[in-house]
């Protein structure tokens, strides 16, 4: 078998043991890597219904065939569990360093189970796995932690690591690894921290199986200056994912005021303009010359590193209009190991509950001294404020009651991302059924439903795009495990990656034969959820009832006046659930099932419910 | 403005600033001008996929222009 080293690295940090357990071909074909290998063991090895912040639940970090060989943006690794935040299947993919030296060490896969009595870090190197006590960092944010494990194994091994938001179990810390760069948003920090385990150093000295390796390399290597050439001639790391801030303003799709509105006249103050202009560094993953990483300093004169979702989560949707104090909050989210999409998002809607009346508090939006304030007592769970906003905001409404709930802006309990689609029904579809919860990275299809529909479109047309995009976005970068970046922006076709996958792997594979893999994932991530929430109904795949609500309508700009509606969101979801063989509550009907190869995942989630 | 001309603001997005040298100007144009009118009288590489829209709301390069329309030119964002 090339492509995979078939080995997988199974931990346990009670009784401190491990041992490596191997995959066959078939398991290798059918799931390929990422997402696919961490849904399949979690799948497999979760009893339903277990606690994720208990022993059973289990850290999944792992890479797909062509990760960390050279080739385009090829740095990226996933960690996947059950999340404490929304209670379901949950992964994440970040840029480190873990990708090439997990490999190199030898592993496509390492499961991480039980729990250590002790804060804890392990230490990787090929065949030698080390438990060590973790005292020195335990109670740092992740910079600090990432400097004192490079000064002991070098700037060149590979680090992951949660800040103090992990170990407090923030229900959406997140797993962080170089300067900006963190994944896992539904709380994978949180699961690690539960583990006591402070981070994790992998480094390898292996050679990485590639069915070609020579023609590979020099693929690659090619491949890699091409992109950077077309990044340079196309300009998009100027701004990078940045540029669509002040788009977004244009359009009425930037998230204001906890998403109540929809532009704002100083969206220009934190744009990717100003952005630009204030550089200081630029950072990026491994294997990348596209790098997006714009660096700025931040108002204590930290280095920042902020992308779109950091400023419109943390800058506009709480009116903070000031650059380097979104870029303070931002440092302070790196540092304490923090989503940042969910941070703004549960500011925004703390700041909101107060101005309905819901909850008594003393914080207004834009208000960036007292954010910074609530950002360490979220992160620390301090006094009954810190612990009510370190849950998220579905957990925080139901504390708080007043149909707040209404206008928590998540989806399945994770928060939605930084596009407001208060009159985009396409965008908010995507998030509706994105597996995880609301994420944008699946599925986005805001310029297609501007350029290529009309905008007030709720026609069948979208949701093939949505899905057409997950296959692409949500499934095959997700398993082979790649930075979309260089497809989605510089428009590097496809097929170079099954170029890439075929080189490395020896296999002979075309495009369809990734839709099937995706679409199978797709199934067995609903199935997931399924099993964890047996009377399963549509519901869960709608935005918040605020968008449906004609009083929320903007009262002025581009989309004044509209609202989505409700009948019609109902309608878009029946054509989305028809063309991926859904039933009408949203569940993959055992016929779909079995003809992507799922009969025996359809036998064990009908314990819970019946299939149509 | 002169009688028969209309004043358009032009937003630039993303790297079109750097490659134009401006971020935001308001022009002036023939009455009648369309989006084309606009477009044509930028060196925007005219192979580049774009979204234009016209007071937030996507337009056709064919589309006619109206006196103190603000009509916003970006590449073709995927949404990060
Ligand atoms: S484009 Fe950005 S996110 Fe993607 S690999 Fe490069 S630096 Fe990382």
């Amino acid at each position: 078998m090339y492509g995979w080293t078939g080995n997988i690295l199974r931990i346990n940090l009670t009784d401190r043991t491990h041992k490596v357990e191997h995959f066959d071909e078939e398991f290798a074909k059918k799931w390929v890597g990422g997402r696919g290998f961490a849904l399949k063991i979690l799948w497999d090895e979760l009893k339903p219904g277990i606690d994720p912040l208990g022993p059973e639940n289990k850290l999944i970090v792992t890479v797909g065939p062509i990760a960390g060989i050279p080739a385009p943006n090829t740095g990226k690794t996933v960690v996947a569990a059950k999340s404490p935040l929304t209670g379901g299947y949950a992964d994440g993919n970040l840029g480190t360093r873990v990708t090439e030296q997990m490999r190199k060490a030898g592993y496509d896969l390492i499961i991480i189970e039980g729990k250590s009595a002790q804060p804890v870090y392990l230490y990787i190197e090929d065949d030698k796995i080390q438990y060590l006590p973790a005292d020195e960092i335990w109670g740092k944010g992740t910079y600090d932690t990432h400097d004192w494990l490079y000064k002991k194994y070098g700037k060149g091994a590979g680090v992951l690591s949660i800040g103090q938001g992990g170990e407090n179990m923030n229900l959406y810390s997140m797993v962080r690894s170089l300067e900006g760069r963190a994944g896992g948003r539904p709380g994978i920090g949180a699961v690690m921290g539960s583990k006591k385990l402070k981070a994790i150093v992998i480094k390898g000295s292996k050679p990485i199986p590639v069915a070609d390796p020579e023609g590979m390399r020099k693929l690659g290597l090619e491949d890699l200056r091409k992109v950077g050439e077309i990044d340079k001639k196309t300009g998009w790391s100027i701004q990078g994912t940045t540029g669509v801030l002040a788009w977004c303003n244009e359009v009425a799709a930037l998230p204001v005021h906890n998403m109540r509105k929809t532009h704002h006249p100083d969206a220009w103050k934190i744009d990717g303009e100003r952005l630009n202009n204030a550089r200081v560094a630029t950072y990026g993953c491994p294997n990348c010359t596209m790098r997006c990483g714009i660096t700025i300093l931040d108002h204590e004169g930290h280095e920042s590193e902020l992308d779109y979702e950091n400023i419109g989560m943390l800058g506009s949707n709480l009116d903070i209009f000031e650059l380097d104090q979104v870029a303070s909050l931002n440092y302070l989210c790196d540092d304490y190991g923090l989503d940042t999409i969910s941070a703004g998002a549960v500011l925004a809607f703390y700041a909101d509950a107060i101005e309905q009346g819901a909850i008594k508090g003393d914080f207004k939006f834009g208000d960036a001294e007292m954010a910074k304030k609530l950002l360490g007592m979220a992160a620390r769970r301090e006094g009954e404020v810190g612990n009510l906003l370190a849950d998220g905001t579905l957990r925080m409404a139901r504390k708080i009651g007043h149909n707040s709930e209404a206008y928590a802006m998540q989806v399945k309990g994770l928060e939605i991302s930084a596009y407001n689609c208060k009159f985009i029904p396409g965008m908010a579809l995507a998030f509706g059924t994105s597996p995880i919860g609301a994420h944008h990275k699946e599925s986005w299809v805001i310029t297609f439903e501007l350029k290529q529909t009309a905008r007030d479109s709720y026609g069948p047309e979208k949701a093939a795009k949505v899905i057409e995009l997950q296959r692409i976005r949500g499934g095959l970068f997700e398993f082979i495990v790649a930075c979309r970046f260089p497809w989605i922006e510089l428009g590097w076709e496809l097929e170079h990656y099954v170029e890439y996958f075929n080189k490395t792997t020896g296999l002979n594979w075309t495009l369809n034969d990734f839709w099937k893999v995706a679409d199978r994932i797709y199934a067995l991530m609903k199935f997931f959820w399924v099993r964890e929430f047996p009377f399963w109904d549509r519901t869960r795949d709608y935005p918040p009832m605020i968008w449906f609500d004609p009083k929320n309508a903007d009262t002025d700009g581009p989309i004044a006046g509209k609202y989505l509606e409700l009948d019609k969101y109902n309608q878009l979801l029946d054509y989305y659930y028809q063309q991926r063989g859904w039933d009408k509550r949203g569940i993959p009907t055992r016929k779909t099932a079995e003809a992507l190869d799922l009969k025996k995942e359809a036998d064990q989630v009908e314990k819970f419910t019946k299939l149509e | 403005m002169s009688g028969s001309n209309i004043k358009i603001t032009v937003k630039l997005i993303g790297p079109f600033i750097n490659q134009l040298g401006f971020s935001e100007k308001t022009m002036e144009f023939p009455a009648g001008a369309t989006v084309d009118t606009v477009l044509s009288s930028l060196p925007l590489d005219p192979k580049r996929p774009k979204i234009i829209t016209r007071n937030g709301q996507a337009v056709t390069t064919g589309e006619k222009l109206g006196d103190g329309d603000r009509l916003a030119i970006s590449p073709l964002y995927s949404g990060g």
